[in-house]
């Protein structure tokens, strides 16, 4: 059953029809062709598709489109800031937190919804925000170091 | 050598930019216009006769363009051995073997179509385990084994199921044994793990009828290998097939060979001319691509009292699953080093890669050495606490150093052993005992040494064209599969025309545009390709020396390179950008190409008959890695408080990417040392499929990490590097193995180190105590 839905996807409104059962995950990358989220599992374990559903991250592998309409969404490709990098991704550009980089999205989402929540982490707290984004090629050490220095990059143009 | 400008300096990935904006396109992503969806059948059976296949019903589901079985794709592949058909002939060999194919206009559809299809099975006896699948009186897993096509160093056995038995002769044992003071005998075991790359595995495949030609686009390491394959097996020409290589999340040895390519090439002979995209889910990414090898060793040793190695035999039975695929050669070189980094005058090894009913093992991260290391370093361990000696005291009698000649006959050189051995064990203050926080926890340290071959004799090729804006795009068939071979390779070639890195690209990977490469494995990388690339840019440099003399009124050899120009040495102000020599010598739109090409010449095939070789491999690589553990001896429940890891890279040519595969490399060993293990039951199914039930080490997981750089160079590589990629985890299991003994005063002989293994180990050692 198809049904037509209002978005908002990345500040901008969209209107789209859409079967009910079609996931975030398949909508946002098959019919709106944003391959930017990425599929590491399907079942909602490794975290790759992390978006925000309304200000929230959640794992878009699991929300189904019949749920979604009036539904803000910000995907990766939103996470610019203007034509600017968010400094969680030039932190991981800047501490090579990424190798292969197809967990990178998911982690730079979840790594943005940690430090608006809490702009001064501990190593303990990022690893425990991170530890349902899998990463197969960093051993984290990289990771976890780009979102300590991206807290300091935030934390000191709040000051400026 | 004139000073390095970008060679060895911590230079920013060049490819990291668009993977965090996720404009970045991976295989999995790609869409191809006018594209028909792909499904495929899975077997339910782990070993059966196919009786009958029904696809009547399939193919007259509305949407559906086609449905493929052996019948319309009846070949067969592998590397080493043809054994393995596009899709079942006749019968199934493991639950997960691909048996028919839908292509359909979308995925449900193609999926509704797959549960349409009927399939009739009549069972055989199912084989699990390796040991037992080669005892005498077994029936055969491929009957027409004998029939096959293969290359000329699989030797066969007598024994059933054996795809490959390699044999190491060295000395005599038995003359070793009699004159050892000591002699320990144990069994170890490493299970099934899985690569789980991040990005499942895909393929998108197309046939033109009128050009004839076949374009599969594929996130496959070895591109030039898996073109050279589908060629044999479809018997067509070179030059009709074209690989062309999007993005790759992730490989660790995965992506290399035939899995999901010959599903998307058997659909796409039948689908008029449109492309047909193949996509695995997580879960058959699991149970239909390739897994590391289960590994059965023996391992028996005799030592002089005062720790001399005498002798050491070893028996290995790889589980190769149920096709052939890299088990020979993983069989070959996994078990050649198996006794380790040490002197040891008589050396027996015996290697079966045996098949079974199971998934397909293929090349993982550390080409059979963990397995071999997991046995043998644990042995070391053991061996000095029965002398009464410190671990770090027998390896240092008995290691590898310069000039050695090796039990396989080869004189050793570049061996960098040694300095890994002290700063790993240093970095964990070896021999000074930490503290436990409380009663009923144990600390210990251990650690374990390993050396690791790469594959050889291998070429590379390279092009380096610098066109007249003085631009450099590098022609490399290597694939960034996240290692960062893109930035080293970028870094030779800006070194050598002396540009910024900002001016150097990579050109994508297509096999029609691109010079042939051996494979992305084995670490064979930098050293091959880094010496290709060299060669190319060096040859370019020529070039525009040559047409720059006449320009600049000056001897070539007086002229240099730097900052993108070409000057003459003693007065730097004549110069001339090197664009700008480019574009006076062959007009605005011309390109200056150089080509290199590198093969490690003096490689030799091993002696089949005693393993010896005097050149086994190009180079060698050598490590170190020491852990810290805290063991709860109530639950078994073992915690890493830190990891060190020392690797002899020769030279990094980027000491951050460096240090990024370490860690990678570390946090990958620790998964496999505590709890990874793809649990297979008697029947042949895979039990844990999932993220979920398959655990892989999360940001909770792993500890302080001490990654540590140790160079010593190696004469032939470029600037004097080796590899680094896979040895990261080969020595993670054992290091932790030999520090949990340490903490308990008991051993545990397989892997992983999860809690019950641990728990029962430690009660069986109560149970002996008391008794
Ligand atoms: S793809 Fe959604 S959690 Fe893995
Ligand atoms: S960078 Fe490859 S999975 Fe994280």
């Amino acid at each position: 059953m198809k049904k037509k839905i209002q978005l908002t996807l990345n500040g901008k409104s969209t209107s789209i029809e859409v079967p009910n059962h079609r996931l975030l995950l398949d909508l946002l990358r098959d019919e709106i062709g944003l391959t930017g989220t990425k599929e590491g599992c399907g079942t909602g374990d490794c975290g790759a598709c992390t978006v925000y559903l309304n200000g929230k991250p959640v794992n878009s592998c699991l929300v189904l489109s019949g749920e979604l309409d009036g539904a803000d969404i910000v995907t990766i490709e939103g996470l610019k800031i203007g034509p600017e990098l968010h400094p969680v991704q030039k932190a991981f550009i800047q501490d090579g937190g990424a190798q292969c980089g197809y967990c990178t999205p998911g982690m730079l989402m979840m790594s943005k919804a940690l430090l608006d929540e809490n702009p001064n982490p501990t190593e303990e707290e990022i690893r425990y925000a991170l530890s349902g984004n899998l990463c197969r090629c960093t051993g984290y050490a990289k990771i976890i170091q780009a979102v300590q220095d991206a807290a300091v990059m935030i934390r000191n143009k709040h000051v400026q | 050598m004139a000073e390095l400008t970008v060679i060895g300096k911590p230079v920013t990935r060049v490819d990291v930019n668009e993977k965090v904006t996720g404009e970045a396109i991976y295989g999995y992503d790609l869409v191809l216009p006018n594209m028909l969806y792909g499904k495929t059948l899975f077997s339910l059976k782990a070993h059966a006769r196919i009786k009958n296949i029904n696809t009547e019903k399939a193919k007259k589901l509305p949407g559906v363009v086609t449905v493929v079985t052996a019948e319309d794709a009846p070949w067969t592949h592998g590397e080493s051995i043809k054994d393995k058909p596009f899709l079942a002939q006749g019968k199934v060999r493991y639950i997960g073997e691909p048996v028919a194919a839908v292509a359909a206009e979308d995925e449900d559809i193609a999926q509704a179509a797959v549960k349409l299809i009927e399939v009739e099975y009549e069972d055989l006896p199912v084989y699990t385990e390796p040991e037992e699948a080669c005892k005498p009186g077994c029936v055969a897993i491929h009957e027409d084994f004998a029939k096959y096509r293969k290359v000329d160093f699989i030797v066969g056995s007598h024994l059933p199921n054996v795809a490959e038995h390699f044999k190491l002769r060295t000395g005599d044992v038995e003359i070793g044994f009699k004159q050892s003071d000591l002699v320990v005998e144990e069994r170890y075991f490493v299970p099934i793990i899985q690569h789980a790359a991040m990005e499942p595995h895909s393929a998108h495949a197309q046939f033109d009828k009128e050009s004839g030609r076949l374009t599969i686009w594929v996130a496959n390491d070895a591109p030039f290998r898996a073109l050279h394959e589908i060629t044999e097996s479809l018997n067509m020409p070179k030059e009709k097939i074209r690989f062309i290589n999007p993005l790759q999340g992730g490989g660790f040895g995965s992506k290399g060979g035939l899995k999901v390519e010959p599903i998307a090439v058997a659909l796409a002979f039948h689908t008029n001319g449109r492309p047909v995209r193949v996509k695995f889910n997580r879960e058959e990414t699991f149970i239909s691509t390739l897994t590391r090898h289960e590994a059965v060793v023996y391992c028996k040793s005799g030592v002089k009292k005062d720790g001399t190695l005498m002798a050491r035999e070893m028996t290995i039975y790889w589980g190769a699953g149920a096709y052939a695929e890299k088990s020979p050669t993983v069989c070959i070189r996994g078990s050649l080093p198996a006794p380790g980094p040490y002197r040891i005058p008589h050396v027996k090894v015996d290697g079966y890669a045996v098949y079974t009913n199971k998934p397909v093992a293929g090349s993982y991260r550390g080409y059979g050495i963990p397995q071999g290391a997991w046995a043998c370093e644990q042995q070391m361990d053991e061996i000095a606490k029965r002398l009464g000696m410190d671990p770090v005291e027998i390896r240092m009698k008995n290691i590898f150093v310069e000039g050695d000649v090796s039990y396989w006959g080869e004189r050793l050189h570049a061996v960098g052993l040694k300095e890994t051995l002290i700063k790993a064990t240093e970095a964990v203050d070896w021999g000074k005992a930490t503290e436990a926080p409380r009663p009923g926890v144990k600390i210990g340290k251990g650690f374990a040494c390993i050396q690791k071959p790469t594959r050889s004799p291998t070429t590379s090729n390279a092009g380096v064209m610098v066109n007249s804006k003085g631009e450099v795009t590098v022609l490399a068939g290597t694939v960034e599969i996240g290692q960062g071979c893109n930035t080293i390779l970028s870094q030779v070639a800006a070194e050598e025309l002396k540009v910024p890195m900002e001016k150097v690209f990579m050109h994508p990977l297509d096999t029609d545009i691109i010079p042939y490469d051996a494979s992305t494995t084995s670490s064979r990388s930098t050293y091959h390709m880094g010496n290709a690339v060299r060669r190319a840019a060096i040859h370019a440099r020529q070039q525009i020396t040559e047409a720059a003399g006449p320009m600049l009124e000056a001897n070539v050899q007086d002229l240099d390179f730097g900052d993108g120009k070409v000057f003459l040495k003693d007065q730097p102000q004549m110069a001339l950008p090197i664009g700008e020599v480019v574009k006076r010598k062959l007009g605005i739109n011309g390109i200056v190409r150089g080509d290199g090409s590198y093969t490690y010449e003096i490689g030799k095939d091993l002696d089949l008959e005693t393993g010896h070789s005097d050149h086994a491999s190009a180079f060698y690589m050598y490590a170190t890695q020491a852990a810290e553990v805290a063991v709860d001896e109530e639950s078994g429940r073992v915690r890493l408080l830190r990891m060190s890891a020392a690797h002899d890279v020769g030279k990094a040519i980027n000491p951050l990417n460096c240090v990024a595969q370490i860690e990678g490399g570390v946090a990958m060993g620790i998964g496999s040392a505590l709890h990874e293990e793809m649990v297979v039951d008697k029947t042949g199914k895979v039990r844990n499929p999932s993220f979920l039930d398959y655990h892989l080490v999360t940001s909770l997981d792993v500890p302080k990490m001490i990654p540590i750089i140790v160079e010593c160079p190696e004469p032939e590589g470029p600037y004097g590097a080796k590899g680094l990629g896979e040895p990261g985890l080969a020595p993670t299991p054992a290091a932790i193995g030999n520090a949990v003994a340490d903490a308990l005063g008991v051993r545990v002989y397989d892997l992983p180190l999860k809690p019950e293994n641990v728990y029962w180990a430690i009660q069986n050692k109560r149970k002996k105590d008391a008794a």
